[in-house]
């Protein structure tokens, strides 16, 4: 600084760091300016390492607090019987599957017969929506009007009715009241006529546009072909039914008889399908009811067990009030009260011992209920002419093997149960690690199972990841290394500027218009050998994954690039001098160099996404269950809630401290887990690539 | 000196009264909080009355956590108040009191594409525990249903849950949505789905309500519809102000009150 001025220079070297750089006269405490501005900035970094440790400590000591509590809740679900209620309740759910399976099989084969009718009323009811969505505006303020219109008749009648009812020499008052009523009523009314007059034939006109391009007009079943008169037909249809009509155009009612009167032959038919059907629901009736028997000694028992953890919050609560209390006698009564809370361990033998005595009873009815629906299970028809029913069937024949080995299963583990059988640590912890369910806020057992929430994370990363790496990495192999550069110059800050859109107008993005255009394209007829097309779902894994795959590009492409620019410049020109063309190069030496780079984007990327939040909230569907990975490839289209999202959808409202908080925590501990693991591999990685 | 001192403290306790009364501090449920507590709360003041309003509706949990900390005059809920709040209240020595506010029907909607017109109550059960997966079940057009549900953390998830399925749980199957205006998004774009909303959203286009057990779901079935709950104002009793108190009289009885009540798609308590 000031070096240049001769008189300094001639300073012998100073032993202070700086030396003769530096200024004198600022000293505070034998401090400079430079130490104080080092020590701000060393300070504010060990803030954050402080700040850090400070929330690692809090996740760690809500999260450690977890296992307890949750072992405590599953013990209660063991001691109170519920445990062993709800393996009745696998065998109930078990034989639901089978029942719902054949159950639809029949009405397959029932609807078959009336198919012509019900696909044009499926098309009529398209084609009235369509045009009730077209003219919604119109169709919105007539509506609006008309409404107006009954109501101010409605309130006309029952005045002129209040008014025949009062006497007008006594109630001259009231009376007068009334008719200024009236004459207010039908004022309204004959306002509201010229409004009606005019939109009526606007409504009109607009519907009829519609309904003249019958080209148009969508239908579900794309294979629909209809005649002129059926068109003609329809049109008068739906323009009686717009705006609102009372009952149906008679074209309809005739449709709809057509279509009972032939279900009603057809039932005929299939009366031996239909009482195999009956004779299986009836079949689960005394199971059934012993088991919501069962169910209710289990939660008059679990009601006690909550009781008892509560009870010295509920004293505690009692003596505080009491305290406050100035009136000695209902500080007596309080005390009093306080002192009648139990706060002694319910007998779980003698609550758990009716469920013990139905023991023997369930074993019974439920070999007998086995039989009966192994015996209705092979009187289901072996030919049916849809394919609907074949499948179910065939879904129907599965879901018995699987009755029958859940009911001895079932038998097994409730000869095994004890209420009072310890409930180990581990097997706490693994309920939670694969846990199934993840049921909260429920009136019989709160289930925390992550199993679910993690692949629902998982596969939307992962979907991301497949579509987000090779665009990254071939966009900055582009721009690295092929792009001219006013190319570069351009195709890199936009690339760059992805991030700054803001996840939650992506998620919007990702509803109204992925969403949409996805389902709208797996409708597609050509498009159908797609797994999982035609979806049913707007919010799905797939539409999650590929909007986060949107988010992760930037990061990827980024790291990418500067894992090519890391790359000597002398290998490359090696390579070009040694007769390689750009590509081989480019393919060869320069990608091969880079890779472990690449490979530690993809992991960042990967880091990126399984920690973000309001897009899977909004996109992904939120169904809190492991993806059917029957379907393959197809398991995209389904929609999956995740980890991220569990958290932000239920923080909100838990009581602080309630197992529930800390189930969340114990998420986020899983998730701040994930991210430590992948950041720490792709350091690992990226360190190797720099000893090159 | 007696004189000033006893003019002092009517002074003072004037400014006080004054004060107190000036304002209301309405806190809790949005399904209260969002149309009908600001609307009720602009037909009071058009009535005459001279108060002003604070209302905030951020869920039914924050009307007890507010009447508790004391920086509020009515709490609203669209659910009633748990045990484990009211030992909260005892704690503190405070008694809790419940106004009805009015009774809300809850809506079961399907698109409007589909020909179903009626469930009954049990077919509901079936529908949202998973027992039933195929519309062709309760006599519908074949195809699977896609349910949509409130979360957890809504009011209305649970008591639906108390209402129309036996409290029994979920399905897996179900998908959480955030809010009744998302429920009825997803159902007008999926012919195969249903799902519950408030009655003042059943109005939507692409959507429409079903009967329940043969019920049309209109303010005048109240009674008859099964699936309908009270709606809740809790204050603390002995710690009213009297402006509070003479404002939920007005809302929970008078007939214009009960008009607004009704025009935002509830129905009056009285």
């Amino acid at each position: 600084m000031n070096s240049s001025d001769p008189s300094e220079s001639t300073n012998p070297p100073s032993n202070e760091r700086g030396g003769e750089f530096r200024k004198k006269g600022f000293k505070v405490f034998g401090l400079d300016l430079q130490d104080f501005i080092k020590f701000f900035f060393s300070g504010n970094a060990s803030l954050a390492i402080v700040i850090l440790i400070l929330i690692c400590v809090f996740l760690a000591r809500e999260a450690a607090l977890f296992f307890p509590d949750h072992h405590k809740g599953l013990k209660a679900y063991r001691q109170s019987g519920q445990e062993l209620v709800d393996f009745v309740g696998e065998e109930v759910n078990a034989f639901t599957a089978l029942y719902s399976s054949s159950n639809i099989a029949y009405y397959a084969e029932l609807n078959e017969s009336s198919l012509e009718q019900d696909n044009l009323l499926a098309a009529y009811r398209s084609v009235l929506s369509l045009v009730k969505n077209e003219t919604s505006r119109v169709r919105d303020r007539l509506e609006d009007k008309l409404d107006d219109l009954e109501d101010a008749q409605d309130d006309l009648v029952d005045a002129r009715e209040d008014l025949a009812k009062l006497d007008p020499v006594n109630d001259s008052e009231k009376v007068e009241k009334l008719k200024g009523k009236i004459e207010k009523y039908t004022k309204e009314i004959e306002s509201l006529k010229p409004d009606i007059a005019v939109l009526e034939p606007e409504l009109k006109k607009e519907s009829e546009a519609i309904l003249n391009n019958s080209l148009t007009w969508k239908f579900d079943n794309s294979d629909l072909k209809l005649t002129k008169t059926q068109i003609k037909n329809f049109r008068e249809a739906v323009l009686y039914a717009v705006p609102n009509a009372e009952g149906e155009h008679p074209y309809i009612e005739e449709l709809k008889k057509v279509s009972a009167a032939k279900k009603s032959v057809a039932a005929e038919k299939l009366v031996d399908f239909k009482a195999t059907v009956t004779g299986l629901r009836d079949s689960a009736k005394e199971v059934k009811s012993l088991h919501s028997e069962m169910k209710k000694i289990a939660s008059l028992a679990k009601r006690e067990a909550e009781k008892f953890e509560t009870a010295p919050g509920r004293r505690a609560a009692l003596l505080a009030g009491a305290k406050l209390e100035k009136d000695p006698e209902a500080k007596a009564r309080k005390i009093e009260r306080a002192e009648a809370v139990m706060v002694e361990e319910p007998d779980f033998a003698a609550l758990t011992k009716p469920l013990y005595d139905k023991i023997p009873e369930h074993e019974k009815l439920a070999r007998k209920f086995e039989k009966e629906v192994e015996v209705l299970a092979s009187q289901l028809p072996r030919k049916v002419s849809t394919k609907s029913a074949t499948a179910n069937l065939k879904e129907a024949r599965k879901a018995q093997k699987r009755f029958e080995s859940t009911v001895k299963s079932s038998l097994d583990k409730i000869d095994d149960w004890r209420h009072d059988k310890a409930y180990s640590i581990v097997g706490s912890i693994s309920a939670f690690i694969f846990g199934r369910d993840w049921v909260t806020n429920s009136s019989w057992h709160d289930f925390y199972g992550l199993l679910p929430l993690f692949t629902g994370s998982f596969m939307i990363s992962i979907i991301a990841l497949v579509v987000a790496v090779p665009f990254a990495v071939s966009a900055a192999i582009y721009v690295n290394q092929l792009a001219p550069v006013k190319e570069q110059n351009f195709v890199k800050p936009a690339i760059e500027f992805i991030e700054a859109i803001p996840s939650v107008v992506l998620g919007f993005f990702g509803i109204f218009v992925l969403g949409t255009a996805l389902r709208n394209l797996s409708q597609v007829p050509w498009l159908e050998w797609v797994p999982g097309f035609p979806m049913s779902e707007r919010l799905t894994i797939l539409n999650a994954g590929l909007l986060l795959a949107f988010m992760a590009m930037p990061t990827i492409f980024t790291l990418a690039e500067d894992a090519l620019n890391n790359v000597p410049k002398a290998f490359s020109e090696n390579s070009l001098a040694l007769g390689a063309s750009k590509l081989q190069t480019v393919l060869q030496v320069v990608f091969p160099t880079a890779l472990s780079g690449i490979i530690a984007a993809a992991l960042l990327g990967f880091g990126r996404i399984i920690g973000e939040t309001m897009v899977v909230l909004l996109v992904a569907g939120n169904k809190i269950k492991i993806p059917d990975f029957s379907e393959g490839l197809g398991v995209v289209a389904q929609p999956a809630h995740t980890m991220t999202g569990i958290i932000a959808q239920e923080l909100g409202e838990v009581d602080n401290g309630s197992l529930h908080w800390r189930a969340l925590f114990m998420v986020g501990m899983v998730l701040f887990f994930i991210s430590l693991l992948v950041n720490f591999s792709a350091q690992k990685i990226l360190q190797r690539f720099q000893k090159i | 000196m007696k004189k000033t001192f006893a003019l002092l403290t009517a002074v003072a306790l004037a400014a006080g009264s004054a004060v107190a009364e000036d304002k209301i501090v309405i806190k809790g449920s949005d399904t209260l909080g969002a149309k009908m507590v600001p609307q009720l709360a602009e037909a009071y003041k058009a009535a005459g009355n001279t108060v002003s309003f604070e209302i905030a509706a951020e869920g039914s949990s924050t009307a007890f956590t507010t009447l508790l900390s004391g920086t509020g005059d009515i709490g609203m809920s669209s659910r009633n108040i748990k045990d484990s709040e009211v030992e909260s209240f005892t704690a503190k020595g405070q008694e809790i009191k419940d106004w009805t506010a009015a009774f809300d029907m809850i809506g079961v909607i399907v698109n409007e594409k589909s020909g179903l017109e009626n469930l009954t109550l049990k077919q509901v059960e079936g529908i949202f525990t998973g027992d039933i997966t195929d519309w062709s079940e309760v006599g519908g057009q074949a195809g699977p249903i896609s349910v949509y549900t409130r979360n957890t953390s809504s009011g209305t998830y649970k008591s639906f849950q108390g209402m129309a399925m036996a409290k029994r749980d979920y399905g897996s199957d179900t998908q959480k949505m955030a809010g009744n205006e998302q429920i009825a998004e997803e159902v007008a774009k999926n012919p195969n789905g249903i799902g519950y909303v408030g009655l003042a959203y059943t109005e939507k286009d692409g959507i429409k309500a079903v009967k329940v057990d043969g019920v049309e779901l209109k303010p005048k079935n109240a009674k008859e519809y099964p699936i309908a709950r009270s709606l809740h104002y809790y204050t603390i009793d002995g710690k009213l102000s009297a402006a509070a108190e003479k404002f939920l009289k007005w809302a929970t009885t008078a007939d214009e009150a009960g008009e607004v009540v009704e025009r935002v798609g509830f129905i009056a308590p009285n």
